[in-house]
C-alpha cells in the first residue's frame, strides 16, 4: 500500500477514512462536499485515470453509495512501481430521498458518460451535467429500474407476459 | 448432384434453389454470435451447406437470432426482417429467444420472440454447439421441402396481429406499416 499518500491525505483532509483492504488497492470514504477536492488532489497526485463511475443502492440506510475508481497511467519506462498498481476506490454517500449530486466533469471528463448512465438507471440528477439524456434505455420505468425497489418479476409480468402469443390469438 | 433428388429438382427448381443457397444475415445480438465466426471460417465452414454470411439484410434470407434480445435490439430485429426479401427463413439461436433463458425476470430484454416476429425453427441450448447450426440447417431443409418453413407467409397473413404486438411494446412505431393493416382486418371480419 502506499502509505504516504495516506499520510497525506489524511493530513490535507479532515473527516476521511484511508483503508487498504488489499495490498494494491485503496478505500477512501469521504463527506459528499469534500469529494471534489479529493479527487482533484488525487489527480494532480498522479492519478490521472477515472476508470469507472458506479453506484450502490443500500434500501435500509436509505442512501446511494457513489464510487468513483482511479487508477495512475503507466510511466515512460513501462515499469510497475507501487502508484501505478494501486487502484483508487473513492466512495461517498448521498441521500436516497433527494438524490442530488455535483458532476465531476470539470476534474474529469470522462464522467460524462458513466453520470448519464447513473441518472437513467438510479435516478441520480447531477448538477451541472450538459446533457443528462437517455443513454441505454428504450422505455420509460416508473421507478429507475436499478433501484432495489424496483420489481423486475412484477414489471415483466405486467409488460411482457401481457403481449398475446400471435398464433394462440388466431385461433 | 445427388441423384435421389433428380426428380425433386424438377418438380421444383426454386425450392431446391432456396434450400442450398441459404444467406444468412450477419446479425449480433447477444452472446451467441461467437459461435458464428467458427462456423462460416475453415474450422467448421458452412459453406458445406450452402450457407454464407453476407453483408445486407437486402441480399440475405436467412435470419439467425443469436442469444438474448433487448427491447433496443428488437426494433432493428424487426426492421431487418421487413428488409429481407421473400423467401425468408428466421431461426432463434440460444434459450434466450425461446423464453428469455437467464434473462427471465430482466426488465429490459424480451421473453419470447415469436411475438414479434415469425420463427421457422429454434435451436435450443446455452450455448448450442456450432454442429447445431447444421442439424438446424438440414432440419430446415426438410422444412422447405414439405412447405413447412411459411414463417414469412405467417407474417403477411397475420401482420395486423404481429404490428399489434411490436405496437404494444414500443408504444408507437417510426416505421409506416410493411403491408395494409386494414384490409386484413375486413379479410378477417
Amino acid at each position: 500500500m502506499n502509505r504516504s499518500l495516506k499520510e497525506k491525505l489524511e493530513a490535507t483532509f479532515s473527516d476521511i477514512k484511508v483503508a487498504a483492504p488489499e495490498d494494491d488497492r485503496m478505500v477512501i470514504t469521504t463527506r459528499k462536499d469534500a469529494v471534489l477536492s479529493v479527487l482533484n488532489f488525487l489527480k494532480t497526485g498522479g492519478y490521472q485515470h477515472l476508470g469507472l463511475v458506479s453506484c450502490v443502492d443500500w434500501i435500509e440506510d436509505n442512501e446511494f453509495e457513489l464510487v468513483y475508481i482511479l487508477s495512475a497511467y503507466l510511466q515512460d519506462n513501462y515499469e510497475y512501481s507501487i502508484k501505478e498498481k494501486t487502484n483508487i476506490i473513492l466512495k461517498t454517500r448521498i441521500s436516497r430521498e433527494n438524490p442530488q449530486f455535483m458532476t465531476i466533469i470539470p476534474v474529469f471528463a470522462n464522467a460524462e458518460p458513466y453520470e448519464r448512465e447513473l441518472h437513467e438507471l438510479f435516478g441520480i440528477h447531477f448538477e451541472g451535467h450538459p446533457r443528462q439524456i437517455p443513454l441505454l434505455l428504450e422505455r420509460d420505468y416508473s421507478i429507475p429500474p436499478f433501484r432495489k425497489d424496483f420489481d423486475t418479476r412484477e414489471y415483466v409480468k405486467e409488460v411482457f407476459d401481457n403481449i398475446p402469443v400471435v398464433e394462440e390469438k388466431k385461433k | 448432384m445427388d441423384r435421389n433428388q433428380i426428380i425433386k429438382w424438377l418438380k421444383a427448381p426454386a425450392k431446391m434453389g432456396h434450400k442450398y443457397s441459404l444467406h444468412a444475415i450477419y446479425f449480433c445480438t447477444g452472446c451467441g454470435i461467437i459461435e458464428v465466426p467458427p462456423v462460416i471460417t475453415a474450422r467448421w465452414d458452412a459453406e458445406r451447406f450452402g450457407v454464407i454470411p453476407v453483408a445486407t439484410p437486402r441480399q440475405a434470407n436467412l435470419f439467425l437470432i443469436t442469444g438474448y434480445v433487448s427491447v433496443k435490439t428488437l426494433k432493428a430485429i424487426i426492421r431487418t426482417y421487413e428488409q429481407m426479401p421473400s423467401p425468408k427463413f428466421t431461426v432463434g439461436f440460444g434459450s434466450c429467444p425461446i423464453n428469455g433463458g437467464m434473462y427471465w425476470d430482466s426488465y429490459n430484454t424480451i421473453k419470447r420472440l415469436d411475438k414479434y416476429i415469425p420463427i421457422d425453427g429454434w435451436i435450443a441450448g446455452c450455448m448450442p454447439r456450432p454442429e447445431a447450426i447444421f442439424v438446424a440447417v438440414t432440419h430446415l431443409w426438410t422444412l422447405i421441402d414439405k412447405d413447412m418453413a411459411d414463417g414469412y407467409k405467417r407474417y403477411r397473413s397475420n401482420y395486423h396481429l404481429y404490428r399489434a404486438n411490436q405496437e404494444q411494446l414500443f408504444g408507437e412505431l417510426e416505421w409506416p406499416p410493411l403491408f395494409p393493416l386494414e384490409d386484413q382486418v375486413e379479410q378477417i371480419a
